[in-house]
């Protein structure tokens, strides 16, 4: 019988949470690409950077990721020379912040581009969902979302950020090039929502290392302390 | 090992001036349970440990943690600034914070199988009928403060999170408006809200470790039902607390923390379960989410609000919903406890677990008109079966099957 139970409710749960994950993915009606980002891989995450600080950084800025935490986390380990070229003028306590006054991409662009320090998190489908929308510009089938201001996978489609990779049109001897960047920027935004996601997880395996180790001993320190007792 | 302690000196000391041993004994080593108890029987002592493990890692958090709506950086507010400087620049704060997010949903996963466990197998009826209430009132301090205390990160969820409960406490007559000004603190969710929340999320787990205490002693009055459900008479069907139940929580509480270490370190999101995705953004009072929804373990009671087209037999519905609850000992008369001997109770028992699973799937989900009609098919059943619990002791009696003398 309780077999019987445990399996209803694993069943419902696991339906519920299929159902739920299948509509995460799905973006906005188009199923969303997969990223191929490693966010322990220091090569990638330092070409990630550069993507934004040359690309992103004219408008968005990542208030959270500080000049010394460049230098700091070891997943991107600048050095000290190479932090000061890029900071020029800002305080190396400052967070990596854009040029553009939100009142002059207000008047661009129609909106403030969001800080995306978060942004990762802040999405759903996350990585997948910015590699996704980096390279999902395309002409509106229906014509009606001016060039480079429809993308496949925005809610809505209509987006205020152009196409900033220059995905649009681009010569097919391109696409290699510009997939890697889409997916170089991607893994450093992974990255940078979550810094410490790396140690995290290392720390968490020695953990549940020991905690299978524990629950052993006690399972069998159970057994043992139970074998006086009768069944009935 | 407690033997050893307890014939010290110092331990010696101690218990003339208070008594230790007697407590000791009367709680633990000549506490006596049933020896039949299976491992449902786990939950309470987990409900304890997350207890402990949310109060702990709180009082750190609330070191760094400020409540205040006020902004540092264009579109950052010292709210969100401060949860951000924790997960980033507060050696290990990642872990407290994801500990203390993670454990909040744990929390109501072990009280909830918990709660289920006294519904199968008949928990509170006679005699345990006040530890069943004070039960209810625990449940319902843990969702006050689990509500409180997701409007501290100050995101787009806990924001509109907020606006959407406080919003309820308006429909209500005479008392709703005044009512909904004082838990904002103003007109809207705002600073002074964020405020009050914060302290509020203070004091409920102070409340909740007062009532515990209660919960516990009732317990220790009236002793653990059993899965058979019958008085325990003789001697030799029962074992002391310590040391059999003491290493059997104490297993239950290893497999636990293998659950609950998983997320913390590997998925503490629980892909946008425990903290949703839309919380990641700063609350903005001007752009609303596509979809607002409260947190999983609040969404069944969500789904009962919107099952109905006026606000405020919305909001009525939904406090009867956890009011019933208290009901639950004086409308299910039968005298036969567990479900395994009432096989009618018993596929009522298990399809209202199915069906508060599935409001939940319906109050977490954006609105559908199926879904709306499948919230509204469930949200029946839920009231059905504290109803039908009136007839059914006697409808049920020729289905009984018989009640075992002793175990």
């Amino acid at each position: 019988m309780k077999l019987k139970q445990l399996l209803i409710a694993v069943g419902t749960l696991a339906a519920v949470s299929f159902s739920q994950s299948a509509i995460a993915s799905e973006g906005n009606g188009a199923a969303l690409k997969h990223a191929e980002i490693d966010v322990t891989d220091q090569a990638q995450i330092r070409r990630g950077l550069t993507v934004f600080t040359d690309v992103c950084m004219g408008c968005h800025s990542a208030t959270y990721i500080t000049y010394k935490g460049l230098m700091d986390y070891p997943e991107i380990g600048l050095t000290r020379e190479e932090v000061d070229e890029l900071r020029g003028d800002h305080a190396i306590t400052e967070g990596i912040r854009t040029e553009l006054s939100p009142e002059d991409a207000a008047s661009s662009y129609g909106k403030v581009p969001p800080d995306l320090s978060l942004i990762v998190a802040a999405r759903r489908g996350g990585a997948n969902y910015i590699y996704s929308l980096l390279t999902g510009f395309e002409n509106d089938p229906d014509g009606k979302i001016p060039e480079g201001n429809y993308n496949k996978y925005f809610p809505g489609h209509r987006i205020a950020m152009p196409d900033p990779l220059a995905w649009l049109d681009h010569e097919p001897e391109d696409t290699a090039q510009l997939e890697k960047d889409a997916h170089d920027v991607s893994a450093f935004l992974a990255f940078i929502g979550d810094p410490h996601q790396n140690e995290r997880r290392v720390i968490g395996c020695w953990v549940m290392g020991f905690l299978l180790l524990l629950t052993l001993v006690l399972w069998r320190l159970k057994v043992e302390v139970w074998k006086d007792v009768k069944k009935h | 090992m407690l033997n050893t302690i307890m014939k010290t000196k110092l331990f010696g000391w101690v218990d003339r001036r208070t008594g230790a041993a007697d407590i000791i004994k009367s709680q633990l080593t000549e506490y006596p349970a049933p020896k039949n108890l299976n491992y449902m029987w786990n939950f309470g002592s987990l409900a304890l440990l997350v207890l402990v493990l949310q109060i702990l890692t709180g009082v750190f958090l609330a070191m760094y943690y400020k409540p205040s709506a006020e902004f540092t950086y264009i579109s950052y507010t010292v709210a969100f600034d401060s949860v951000e400087r924790i997960m980033r620049d507060v050696n290990f704060g990642w872990l407290i914070r994801y500990m203390h997010a993670v454990g909040a949903s744990a929390f109501f996963v072990v009280v909830y199988m918990h709660i289920g466990r006294g519904l199968y197998y008949g928990s509170y009826k006679e005699p345990r009928e006040l530890l069943w209430i004070i039960g209810v009132v625990i449940l319902l301090i843990m969702q006050g403060a689990a509500f409180f205390g997701y409007l501290l990160p100050w995101g787009q969820m806990s924001f509109w999170g907020a606006t959407v409960i406080t919003n309820l406490f308006g429909a209500l007559p005479v008392i709703g408006e005044s009512l909904q000004e004082i838990l904002r603190g103003g007109f809207a969710v705002g600073d002074p809200t964020l405020n009050r929340f914060f302290s509020l999320h203070y004091l409920f787990p102070l409340l909740l470790v007062a009532i515990v205490g209660g919960h516990i002693h009732a317990l220790h009055v009236v002793h653990s039902n059993n899965p058979e459900g019958i008085d325990l008479t003789k001697d030799e069907e029962k074992i002391m607390f310590h040391p059999y139940y003491t290493v059997k929580d104490a297993f239950g509480v290893a497999v636990f923390l293998l659950f609950y270490c998983y997320f913390v370190f590997f998925n503490p999101q629980a892909w946008g379960y425990f903290i949703e995705v839309d919380n990641y953004v700063p609350a903005n009072n001007l752009s609303t989410p596509a979809h607002i929804a409260p947190v999983w373990y609040l969404t069944p009671w969500y789904t009962i609000l919107r099952s109905f087209e006026s606000k405020l037999l919305g909001v009525v519905m939904m406090g009867a919903s956890l009011a019933i609850l208290f009901a639950l000992p004086f409308l299910d008369r039968s005298k036969v406890r567990s479900a395994r001997y009432r096989p009618v109770f018993k596929w009522m028992v298990i399809l209202f677990f199915v069906d508060v699973v599935i409001l939940g799937y319906c109050g977490h989900s954006a609105p559908t008109p199926t879904l709306k009609l499948i919230g509204q098919i469930t949200t029946a059943y839920y009231f059905a079966f504290f109803i039908l619990l009136l007839v059914v002791p006697k409808f049920e009696e020729k289905f009984l099957k018989p009640v075992p003398e002793g175990i």
